[in-house]
């Protein structure tokens, strides 16, 4: 083999770094690199088997459309960084998965979904859980096609309920009279009190039910600052002194459901994955398990689904293919077998969907399409926007509580609460 | 001095517009190539693009979002220094950011410091097995942070702790500690986390650093007295010095940009007890959509870093 001289490395050198310039400055790959392809990117399901069938619907439309399709997955607490670095970059996915109020963050970045909402509607009819709407539809259009808003019932252990003579906790007094027993059984109630997304979904869940709210209807008026609030607080240091164990101060997401699954929490405010879960993986707990519907307060009985969709960025070189997988995967036969895979947890942001067999045929989740009476959109009754999506992110309404938990002045806690969420507004704007 | 007229040749002429322009402009390319200096600034020009566009541009990038009052994926408006002096006057958790670095950077490198020399003169003693020891005493720096860290992570968890476990089981303790969930223990994990993964870093180098000690010090020592610990505090200490001073640099540096671990063991919790900068940079700029006010936090590092690196080059009079 001839020697390369110096000359012909040069130069072979300076044609790659000039072809390869050519494409970065284009931003158009080589004829021989192109080839239709159209990507998701999506949580990590709390039910598995929801994410193998949605590969395996996106494996079928690759056949059925000649194209490559993939769905990728991260964790949900990196979803919302994914979603940055794609939106500043402009490179990335082209259907992107957003948490509740995550897409009014991204709206200005994101095509209008009002064709295929629209002839998804003419087929499922026009009955739309408002909360949905609240999340997805956005000054006018459909910029997020929802695929889940999981219920959060009260998912609790009967025998040990049983055992303590109690029933299901109908209200959160209930659950506190109830958990001081379970306690001192060695069956604690859990409840995340941390940097998870489940801590934010419980305290909207209580804060509302006790009347109490984090701004006015205006969602400029702070009002942590209450005794509404305060009321708040307090229920959840006596129930974390009297009916929980220090753990929920670490726990993330799936905390609770492992706690409830080894059988060590007597009860738990989650989706019906533990469950989903036990069932899936024949463990014995799952006779055990049982939901009932999220307990009430004075106020009310409300609760904050984690209702999810695709969106699709502007900056997609493929919205239409994209939008075509969508169209895909919400036909009435795929949509219906996304669900059952999902045991459940899946709900669409359609009423006439209650009427799916996966709810009726288990009755520990027949209680689950009703639920959506309930559900409110985080920052309710504020408007929607995207200044709760940043108070969640920051874990603030968590911190208080730990704070107060940890030995601060309820006033106190709900003070820095109140500099905290002004400091949001401040700098986000809706 | 005169200039020197040359005539200029009219096209047609011989010599001019006969010979062939490509093979003329490749002798001319030829020509500059082969001079070393032109040559040289090529070379490193693909180095130096790579480090405009991977180091120089980012870093300018940061440092423009962090004038503006930019949110993910819209653009802002200047406001100068207002972010910087918001964070410091009224956040509360970015001022809890800056103790915890500090006091996260100096307890694990003093802690890897101690134990680094302790290990490495352990591992310079003639042992059976010597080549594997060393090599083992490598795998915490070698595996994926944030695999390791998940291990980690595992044996902290407050139902199915290792470590709970085998302290209830010696009696030491009576109930589970909570180790994510207690401000003073998180932070604990985490150090404890940082100090094992960094731990053969300063080991293996202060090991090469013994071994280059000339053994003639020692007898030296030896024949005048000294006993070990002055031999350790007179002879080996200051010989390591220098070794030392560029281990600590290097890892201070290293520990105090350090994500994976925090981010992995308490994402910033319990009640953001345990957030530095990076990780609490990435909750507000990336999971809150805060990118201006992200991109403060992570730049408050860049004067800290050099401040510290000045300092200890000065203290160790180190001319790098």
């Amino acid at each position: 083999m001839n020697p390369i001289t110096r000359r012909e490395f040069v130069n072979h050198a300076a044609t790659g770094a000039a072809g390869l310039a050519g494409i970065l400055l284009s931003r158009t790959p080589p004829a021989f690199g192109q080839k239709r392809e159209v990507t998701m990117l999506g949580w990590s399901h709390f039910v598995p088997e929801s994410d193998k069938k949605l590969k395996e619907l996106v494996d079928k439309f690759s056949k059925e459309a000649g194209v490559t399709a993939r769905a990728d997955h991260v964790p949900n607490v990196q979803l919302a960084a994914k979603q940055a670095a794609e939106v500043q970059t402009h490179a990335g996915h082209d259907l992107m998965m957003f948490y509740n109020e995550q897409g009014w963050r991204h709206r200005d970045s994101l095509v209008d979904l009002d064709d295929v909402v629209g002839e998804l509607t003419k087929k499922y009819g026009g009955d739309i859980y408002p909360f949905c709407k609240d999340a997805f539809f956005m000054n006018g259009h459909w910029k997020v096609l929802e695929s889940a808003w999981p219920a959060v019932p009260g998912n609790y252990l009967q025998s040990k309920f049983r055992e303590v003579g109690e029933g299901p906790p109908d209200t959160w007094a209930d659950l506190l009279r109830a958990g001081k027993k379970l306690k001192k059984i060695g069956s604690p109630v859990g409840i995340q009190i941390s940097h998870c997304f489940d801590a934010g979904s419980t305290f909207w869940s209580v804060c509302w039910s006790y009347g109490a709210k984090v701004t006015e209807a205006d969602g400029k008026t702070i009002a942590i600052s209450s005794p509404k609030m305060a009321e708040v607080i307090e229920y959840y240091k006596e129930l974390y002194a009297s009916a929980m164990e220090p753990d929920v101060l670490s726990w993330d997401d799936s905390g609770n459901n492992r706690c409830i699954n080894a059988g060590h929490c007597a009860w738990i405010h989650n989706p019906v994955s533990p469950y989903a879960v036990a069932v899936a993986r024949k463990l014995p707990i799952a006779d055990d398990l049982n939901h009932h519907s999220t307990p009430g307060g004075p106020a009310g009985r409300f609760f904050a689904p984690n209702a999810r969709g695709y969106g699709i960025w502007k900056f997609s070189k493929n919205v239409d293919l994209a939008k075509d997988l969508l169209r895909f995967l919400y036909r009435e036969d795929n949509f219906s077998e996304w669900i059952q895979a999902s045991a459940g947890f899946n709900h669409p942001m359609w009423r006439s969907w209650e009427k799916h067999p996966v709810w009726n045929s288990d009755p520990k989740l027949k209680l689950l399409p009703a639920e959506g009476a309930f559900g409110r959109m985080r920052g309710w009754p504020a408007p929607p926007g995207d200044v709760f999506g940043a108070i969640d992110d920051l874990h603030i309404l968590p911190d208080m509580l730990a704070k107060a938990i940890g030995g601060m002045p309820t006033k106190d806690a709900t003070a820095w609460a109140t500099d905290q969420v002004k400091r949001v507004l401040d700098t986000t704007r809706s | 001095m005169g200039l020197a007229w040359t005539p200029v040749p009219e096209p047609g002429k011989a010599g001019v517009g006969v010979a062939d322009p490509a093979r003329a402009g490749r002798r001319r390319l030829g020509a500059l190539l082969q001079r070393e200096h032109v040559l040289g600034y090529l070379l490193v020009l693909p180095a130096l693009v790579l480090l405009a566009g991977l180091v120089a541009y980012p870093f300018l990038m940061a440092l423009w979002l962090s004038l503006t009052d930019s949110v993910v994926g819209r653009p802002g408006s200047f406001v100068g220094i207002r972010n910087y002096v918001s964070l410091v006057m009224t956040d509360e958790i970015f001022r809890r950011a800056l103790r915890n670095s500090f006091l996260f950077t100096g307890t694990a490198v003093v802690v890897k410091t101690v134990l680094g020399i302790c290990l490495a003169l352990l591992l310079a003693r003639k042992l059976r097995l010597k080549k594997l020891i060393r090599g083992a005493v490598l795998l915490p720096w070698v595996i994926p942070t944030a695999l390791s860290t998940l291990g980690w992570w595992w044996m902290f968890d407050s139902l199915y702790s290792v470590i709970n476990w085998t302290l209830l089981r010696l009696g030491l303790i009576h109930e589970r500690l909570q180790w994510l969930g207690t401000p003073h223990l998180a932070m604990g994990a985490v150090i404890t986390v940082n100090v094992w993964r960094g731990l053969p870093f300063f080991a293996i180098t202060i090991l090469a650093g013994l071994i280059a000690i000339n053994p003639e010090l020692y007898e030296a020592a030896e024949s005048d007295g000294a006993g070990a610990w002055a031999r350790f505090w007179h002879v080996t200490l200051p010989l390591l010095r220098p070794v030392l001073a560029v281990v600590v640099l290097f890892s201070t540096i290293l520990t105090f940009a350090d994500f994976n671990i925090v981010y992995v063991l308490t994402r910033g919790g319990p009640v953001n007890s345990t957030h530095l900068f990076a990780t609490l940079a990435y909750q507000v700029g990336l999971q809150a959509g805060r990118i201006a006010e992200g991109s403060a936090i992570a730049l408050f590092m860049f004067p800290i870093l050099p401040l510290i690196v000045y300092g200890q080059l000065h203290y160790d009079r180190l001319d790098l």
